[in-house]
């Protein structure tokens, strides 16, 4: 009898005591800690050319992740927000599963063929990503047709011609003026009667709020119907990668996207505000002009950039 | 363009409450848009640590409500940041004037020099444009297509030595009586391999001697504007800035603030596809803009 008391007494002393000992061992964090060190990380991510919107989010979120939580006396407050900004980044950059181009469209093989589609405003770099996804499409053994659906800018023929010829891939040209849409019917059609297992669509650039060409544009999908709308965007863009990626998002609908001249050095904010602005995959980078200069996006290494 | 700088202004005016903090209130709003706008942060910590220094210790002039004077502070303040009181000089000073244009890859140079050459056309100017772009395929049809449509004359080769290109380019226009020579480069950011690049835009510089070097910036352009500027500045000392698709949803902090750091002046806007779409740059009324007084 006195036995169960003994031990229920025990049990209560040892929780008060653990009790004891946690407000010993842990603290709470207070906002208090928290704001200095989330102002500094706000200006970091900013000067990393992550858009302030973006950035406000993601620092609202680590915010509210940590305090009122309780972290070990001694360990450095400075430590924990780096691992919950690194695991908020992390989420965003990596939503899930990214799509394997070459294999879903060696899956099509002798049906209807894949369709990519290649959307962005003017100068982010379709035309020469066309010709990389069509280089590393051929080198895994599924040589894709290329629709030159941009009609309206001088020369663009002209570009994407000479790259399908060094590539060795074959073209479906349209005149200047010509309906955009199509060429890139024509060149389904090509590529369906001739066995190709993929056609890449490029589109003139057009800015996102020009009402007519983004018409064009929904028109250009409609008759495409194409299964991947990949938007381009220029790493080096700044708070405008949030309202160009949600335009586009809006208009005809984004399924991954393609950052371009990653080289050209910047810590990969452009990333993570189009991530943040329409939580879709970030594909591949472009890292140079050469045909090879595609990679594929790495989400670690680019958090590991941004908070070096 | 930046609606929150006027909406700001407009609750600074009309809001009551103590003044100092309601500058402090004020700041923080301009300096949320000026980010959002792309203007570097630390000018943008130094810009409103002046007016804020200026706002507190001036004195306005009698009849005049410290709120208002505070204003024309804030004015006067952007107006310095974006490149002073001057219109900047559009005719050239001298015939023949040779201009070389650079800048990153789709930044919209090709079409600037078309724009350009559109531009001084309609004054009366013998203009001729000069391809020198090897490396991008479709770039000569794209300058040569647009002298057309411009009216002006053209000479480029698609291989070769750029800079001898455009030397040969150079001599052969102004033999044809050109008054104005724009050099369409091709397309770098100056950083790893592209340094070689930088090295061929040194080249192409010493070989024609331009007048006026002429960095064409996107409007959509981040933080890493000013040390592109930076960049293209220590290979060939830039003498003006174009700012291109400025039709867009972009601000244009990125690119205005990149005159700050190579003391360049932006003398044309780029506002859309066509030609005809470019317009001289006046910061004055570009901030009056911005701040809601209209046209100054």
């Amino acid at each position: 009898m006195f036995g169960r008391l003994r031990e229920a007494l025990n049990r209560a002393s040892e929780h008060i005591a653990r009790g004891i000992i946690d407000t010993l061992a842990y603290r709470e964090i207070k906002p208090e800690d928290l704001q200095p060190l989330l102002d500094d990380i706000l200006l970091d991510l900013v000067e990393s050319d992550v858009a302030l919107e973006a950035a406000e989010a993601i620092v609202a979120g680590v915010r509210e992740e940590l305090v009122g939580s309780r972290i070990r006396r001694g360990e450095p407050v400075e430590r924990v927000v780096r691992e919950a900004l690194r695991k908020a980044l992390l989420a965003l950059l990596d939503p899930g599963p990214r799509p394997d181009l070459a294999g879903e469209a060696r899956a099509r093989c002798g049906g209807r063929p894949l369709v990519i589609l290649f959307l962005g405003v003017n100068g982010t770099g379709k035309t020469t990503t066309i010709a990389k996804v069509a280089y590393m499409l051929r080198k895994a053994g599924v040589t894709p047709v290329i629709a030159a659906a941009d009609t309206f800018r001088a020369g663009a023929q002209e570009q994407l011609a000479a790259h399908a010829e060094k590539i060795g891939v074959p073209i479906v040209r349209g005149r200047y003026g010509a309906d955009p849409a199509s060429v890139a019917y024509d060149a389904i059609k090509h590529a369906q009667s001739r066995g190709f297992c993929a056609v890449l669509v490029d589109t003139a650039g057009r800015m996102h709020v020009d009402s007519n060409l983004v018409e064009e544009l929904r028109k250009i999908v409609r008759v495409s119907n194409p299964d991947y709308k990949i938007l381009v965007v220029d790493s080096l863009t700044g708070n405008d990668a949030v309202e160009q990626a949600r335009l586009f998002n809006e208009a005809v609908g984004v399924d991954g996207v393609i950052v371009t001249k990653v080289d050209a050095d910047p810590k990969g904010g452009t990333l993570v505000s189009v991530a943040h602005a329409i939580r879709k995959p970030i594909l591949y980078l472009g890292t140079g002009q050469g045909y090879e200069d595609l990679e594929p996006f790495d989400p670690q290494k680019t958090v590991n950039r941004l908070l070096e | 363009m930046m609606e929150g700088v006027r909406r700001a202004v407009a609750k600074f005016l009309k809001g009551g409450g103590v003044y100092e903090k309601a500058v402090d209130a004020f700041l923080r709003d301009l300096q949320r848009e000026l980010i959002k706008a792309d203007v570097n942060v630390k000018l943008v910590l130094s810009v409103t640590r002046s007016i804020r220094e200026r706002a507190l210790k001036e004195e306005p002039p009698p009849g005049v409500t410290r709120r208002d004077w505070m204003i024309k502070i804030v004015y006067e303040e952007l107006v310095k940041l974006f490149g002073g009181e001057q219109e900047p000089q559009v005719e050239p000073p001298k015939t023949p004037w040779v201009i070389l244009l650079v800048g990153v890859q789709g930044s919209g140079k090709t079409t600037t020099a078309g724009k350009l050459a559109y531009y001084y056309v309609r004054r009366g100017y013998k203009v001729g444009l000069v391809s020198s772009d090897t490396h991008r395929p479709g770039a000569y049809e794209q300058l040569k297509r647009l002298a057309e449509e411009a009216g002006a004359m053209f000479y480029g080769e698609k291989e070769g030595d750029p800079a001898d290109i455009a030397r040969r380019g150079l001599e052969e226009l102004l033999q044809r009586g050109a008054e104005v020579v724009i050099v369409d480069t091709a397309g770098r950011h100056g950083h790893g391999e592209e340094a070689k690049l930088l090295e061929e835009m040194r080249a192409i510089a010493s070989k024609v001697r331009p007048d006026e070097v002429a960095l064409v910036i996107d409007a959509s352009i981040g933080q890493k504007a000013m040390s592109l500027a930076e960049r293209f500045h220590k290979s060939t000392p830039i003498g003006s800035i174009i700012i291109t698709k400025m039709d867009g949803t972009a601000r244009g902090g990125g690119a205005l603030t990149a005159a700050a750091v190579t003391g360049a002046r932006i003398k044309f806007i780029g506002t859309g596809e066509t030609l005809s779409e470019l317009e001289p740059f006046a910061p004055r009324r570009f901030v009056a803009r911005i701040l809601g007084m209209g046209d100054l």
